[in-house]
């Protein structure tokens, strides 16, 4: 049976002002301690997972490469030994411009990493110091030029829009550098202010001038657009690729397919049960250092929740919900739990069914929370 | 006991006037239960009416007292309903008694609904006697309000017994104002039983339970007995009284007040008003007063979950248990699908059966905008009762439509006076009377059409009058007006459900106003969604709701996909109360949006 690894690396040089992902800056001094305890988690778990066979890992944060080189490789060894990782898996690292230098892509690349993901956000260098990263567009240039170099030939770039001050020109222009730097990959996400991060408190003050919910739609059909003129296919939400470079371990998500995570506030899906690993680092380390399991919660899912999720994350994807594959899974018929929704939906033009496939229309996929909340009963 | 020490009396006041709490102080003064026993207004059962501070169910209170004469007497005390929908009930409390008590707020002064009652006392031939309550506030005057009952009603007041009820004074010269001057009850426990029944409830053990006065004879457990107007027979298996709380005594004696229960199964068998005599020696006459009650405010009432519809029925059977006013038929709307046409008494009956569906029964409702019954006089020489303005012929089948006028009293400090003139007027208000009670505040009298009653009149003349403002209104007939049906349509499709029927003049008015407020609660959705008015064919207003911004999750950020389904549950919950026609979803609230317009 094949698996999906999520390595959790929680450290970044500094907080991004509307990041409220579980990853923190100052914890330096955390850094080998965390390894030892991660390492003993790799071992701990990898040993019950023999049976399987790690298809995919995707090391992700935080900023993996802030850890020195040789915390990185030493990551690197524990996974292969404990873990039937796959000759030909996808092995992904998340990066941050400036934070790589050739000896540390070599290093990564010669330990198994083939694909690296840059956070870049933007190519304009205002609108990166007004949300709070660390690197200008130049070095986003460099770093993945240095990727090519070092031989990685499947590279994301993760942009933004709808940052404050931004204008359509700005996201026209950071979409056409993108795609100068000849990447497989691109993932583009449109800003949304969350609870407790600088820019939440900012906008509560006022103090934002985020782009109007008009332009924040033009920018959202634009990005789609241009992405598929130039080549990177639509396969979900906010990621597009060039053709065979689709990310395999976010599929895994969507697809209801099993994955481990491990690190700090790592989500695990395996044997129809999510858990989520304890947040804070530190009580992290604790838990391991005392011989526990780093267990926060743990939710088995009932049929009807399975259902629902299977159904919510499948429609993510541009491919949509395999009715085949539903009725394999739950031995019952999509149809006939969800007839009346199906029925509204479609006549509300946000989905169709295709070659036995319910998926979402570009309408859909612009209003996918309020179709997918359907689908809770 | 002999009638001789027998005091049956009721409590006029006006809403938070203090009846309940002087209700408590007796209670406790007699005795009647420990001050630890003491709940704050137990008179109240439902906590529905104790929120809203009314009291829905009438109810009947032993109290034992001995006076200063050194005499033991029996005191009942006979709780009324406080509301203009319950008129009805009132006064057949009150017919079961020989007094009330009169209270009045000492810095308020009277307002109409006390005014209202205390008509109805007098003419049930009621010894009233004033009370000035909260004394003790520092704005209590009440000189004033002594010279204001005077003026207003031509009551004597130099008795009037002052008093504060939550301070505890005065409660003993209430108690002995109640012994001296109210008479005791007349009648015979030789003559043939004739009791008057002025209240009944549903008990799930003993089934109804029918509250009554003797007027002559006794009834005891075992008794075959008879309702004259729905002729029912029954046996009594218990009657009992409250002390508040019910116990079984051996007979009820004439004058007395009490419970009685056999195996009544349905309580429109138990009608209030009604006369229960002995089924083997009955009275030929039944006592004078009875009418059926028919409800004057009707709305439909939807699940918004159409799967509900059984359990809304179910609530509804039950609730009509204990509520011989409620009535209710199936009814069908292509917009809300099945549901059911509810009569009411008024507003407020309304209100307080749509709360105990929603609380007590669970049940997410949309209620329709209340519209009262309207006579069509159609051309083809038949008439038809509307309660459903969807259901109204078109114009070409209709000579013309007659509505349901009242004639309302407001009382109101003499500064408001222009102000609920300007609002009755605009209300097609026609002016009957205006009255100085004293020098600030007056008395007006209008008759309205009760449609703008049921709409917003009673809170625009609240916020109107900055809330000084009272209010009582009684049903006075039928008269034609200009009506017409006003039509909404939702994305091109019209909503049967929310079609009112208005007055021409206003129609072009009240279309604009109600797209703009609907615009205002439709929330927006996945495209745009035209809203029209229309009268016939021709659409007299548009508004649109815009699309909404995208909405869609963005990062699914190393697999956290509970957190992503808390989003998703809780815009699911938002959505719980919408119901969905045809490709537009509709708040529950919508739908009485016609009622939130100027």
């Amino acid at each position: 049976m094949n698996l999906g690894l999520y390595i959790h690396i929680p450290f970044c040089s500094q907080k991004c002002f509307y990041c409220d992902f579980p990853s923190y800056s100052g914890l330096d001094y955390l850094y080998s301690d965390y390894i030892a305890a991660l390492s003993r988690e790799i071992s701990d778990r990898g040993g019950l997972l023999s049976d399987y066979t790690v298809d995919t890992v995707f090391i992700g944060g935080g900023t993996p490469t802030i850890l020195p080189a040789g915390l990185l490789e030493n990551l690197m060894e524990n996974l292969q030994k404990n873990f039937n990782i796959s000759s030909n898996a996808e092995i992904s690292i998340e990066a941050n411009p400036g934070t790589v230098e050739e000896s540390k892509l070599k290093l990564l690349r010669s330990a198994g990493v083939n694909r690296i993901s840059f956070g870049v956000q933007s190519f304009s260098n205002d609108l990166l110091k007004a949300i709070g990263r660390i690197h200008t567009a130049e070095d986003a240039i460099q770093s993945v030029n240095l990727a090519h170099r070092c031989g990685f030939n499947n590279i994301n770039i993760d942009l933004m829009y709808g940052l404050p001050n931004q204008s359509l020109e700005h996201l026209k222009s950071s979409l056409l550098k993108a795609y100068d730097l000849e990447i497989q990959h691109l993932s583009v996400y449109g800003l949304k202010i969350e609870e407790g991060t600088l820019f939440a408190d900012s906008s509560e003050k006022g103090l934002l001038k985020l782009p109007e919910d008009s332009l924040e739609d033009q920018m959202y059909e634009f990005v789609i657009k241009e992405n598929i003129r130039h080549g990177y296919d639509r396969y979900e939400i906010s990621n597009f690729a060039k053709c065979g470079y689709e990310c395999q371990h976010n599929l895994k998500y969507w697809n209801f397919e099993p994955y481990v995570g491990l690190g700090s506030a790592a989500h695990s899906f395996i044997n129809n049960t999510r858990q989520a690993n304890i947040r804070d680092v530190r009580q992290y380390i604790y838990s391991l250092e005392s011989g526990e399991f780093p267990l926060e919660s743990e939710e088995r899912l009932d049929d009807n929740t399975a259902i629902e999720e299977f159904a919510f994350l499948s429609l993510r994807t541009v491919k949509g919900l395999s009715l085949e594959k539903f009725s394999a899974k739950f031995n019952l018929d999509f149809f006939e739990i969800y007839k009346n929704i199906i029925n509204r939906l479609e006549k509300k033009r946000v989905i169709l069914i295709e070659e036995g496939y319910v998926r979402l229309t570009p309408l859909g996929m612009k209003y996918g929370n309020q179709v997918f909340s359907e689908f809770l009963r | 006991m002999t009638t001789k020490n027998i005091r049956n009396f009721s409590i006029i006041a006006h809403i938070d006037h203090g009846k309940s709490t002087l209700a408590d102080r007796l209670i406790e003064y007699t005795g009647a239960l420990s001050a630890r026993e003491m709940e704050a207004q137990v008179l109240d059962q439902m906590d529905l009416e104790r929120e809203r501070g009314i009291t829905i169910k009438a109810q009947a209170v032993r109290l034992e007292y001995k006076a200063k004469d050194g005499e033991k007497y029996m005191i009942n005390l006979i709780d009324t309903p406080g509301h203009v929908d319950f008129t009805y009930e009132v006064s057949r409390s009150l017919a079961a008694c020989e007094g009330a008590l009169l209270v009045v707020d000492a810095a308020q002064g009277i307002e109409a609904q006390t005014l209202a009652n205390v008509y109805l006392a007098l003419e049930n031939n009621l010894e009233i006697i004033p009370v000035i309550n909260k004394i003790d506030l520092p704005s209590a005057d009440p000189e004033k309000v002594k010279h204001e009952i005077e003026e207003v009603i031509g009551l004597d007041t130099s008795d009037a017994v002052l008093a504060s009820a939550k301070a505890g004074i005065g409660i003993q010269d209430i108690l002995e104002a109640i012994v001296r001057k109210v008479p005791h009850p007349a009648g015979s426990v030789e003559e043939p039983l004739s009791a008057l029944i002025f209240d009944s409830h549903f008990d799930a053990y003993k089934g109804v339970i029918a509250y009554v006065r003797v007027m002559n004879g006794k009834i005891k457990p075992g008794m075959k007995l008879k309702m004259i107007a729905t002729d029912k027979k029954f046996e009594v298996t218990e009657v009992g009284i409250f002390k508040p709380y019910p116990a079984n005594i051996d007979e009820l004696g004439t004058g007395q007040v009490g419970f009685v229960s056999g195996s009544i199964k349905n309580v429109k068998d138990v009608r209030v008003g009604d006369t229960i005599t002995d089924a083997e020696k009955p009275v030929s006459t039944p006592l004078p007063g009875y009418r059926k009650i028919t409800p004057m405010v009707y709305c439909g009432l939807y699940p918004v979950d159409s799967s509900e519809y059984e359990n809304l029925k179910d609530a509804l059977e039950k609730l009509q248990l204990n509520d011989a006013s409620l009535i209710f038929e199936p009814e069908t709307s292509i917009a809300l699908g099945f549901g059911f046409r509810c009569g009411f008494l008024g507003l407020l009956h309304m209100d307080v059966v749509q709360e105990r569906l929603e609380r007590e029964y669970n049940i997410a409702l949309i209620t329709t905008a209340p519209s009262v019954i309207y006579k069509v006089y159609k051309t083809d020489g038949s008439t038809l009762d509307i309660d459903n303005p969807s259901k109204l012929p078109t114009p070409q089948e209709i000579d013309h439509i007659d509505e349901p006028y009242v004639k309302a009293t407001v009382i109101v400090p003499n500064d408001f006076v222009g102000a609920v003139m300007e609002l009755s007027q605009e209300k097609r208000g026609e002016f009957k009377d205006m009255k100085y009670l004293d020098t600030t505040r007056v008395m007006l009298t209008y008759n309205l059409p009760l449609s703008e009653i049921i709409y917003d009149y009673f809170d625009r003349l609240k916020s109107s009058t900055r809330g000084y403002a009272s209010l009582d209104y009684e049903l006075i007939g039928y008269h034609t007006s200009n009506l017409v049906k006003l039509d909404i349509l939702l994305n091109g499709e019209p909503v049967d459900a929310l079609s009112v029927i208005v007055h021409r003049d206003k129609a072009a008015y009240r279309g604009r106003q109600l797209a703009e407020k609907l615009k205002g609660i439709i929330p927006k959705q996945m495209f745009e969604i035209p809203i029209q008015a229309a009268i016939g064919n021709k659409v007299i207003a548009r508004e649109t709701v815009r699309a909404m911004r995208k909405d869609v999750l963005a990062k699914c950020y190393g697999g956290d996909i509970s957190r992503k389904r808390k989003l998703l549950e809780k815009q699911k919950e938002g959505k719980k109360r919408m119901k969905q026609v045809g490709n537009v979803e509709i708040p529950q609230e919508a739908f009485m949006a016609i009622l939130k317009i100027d």
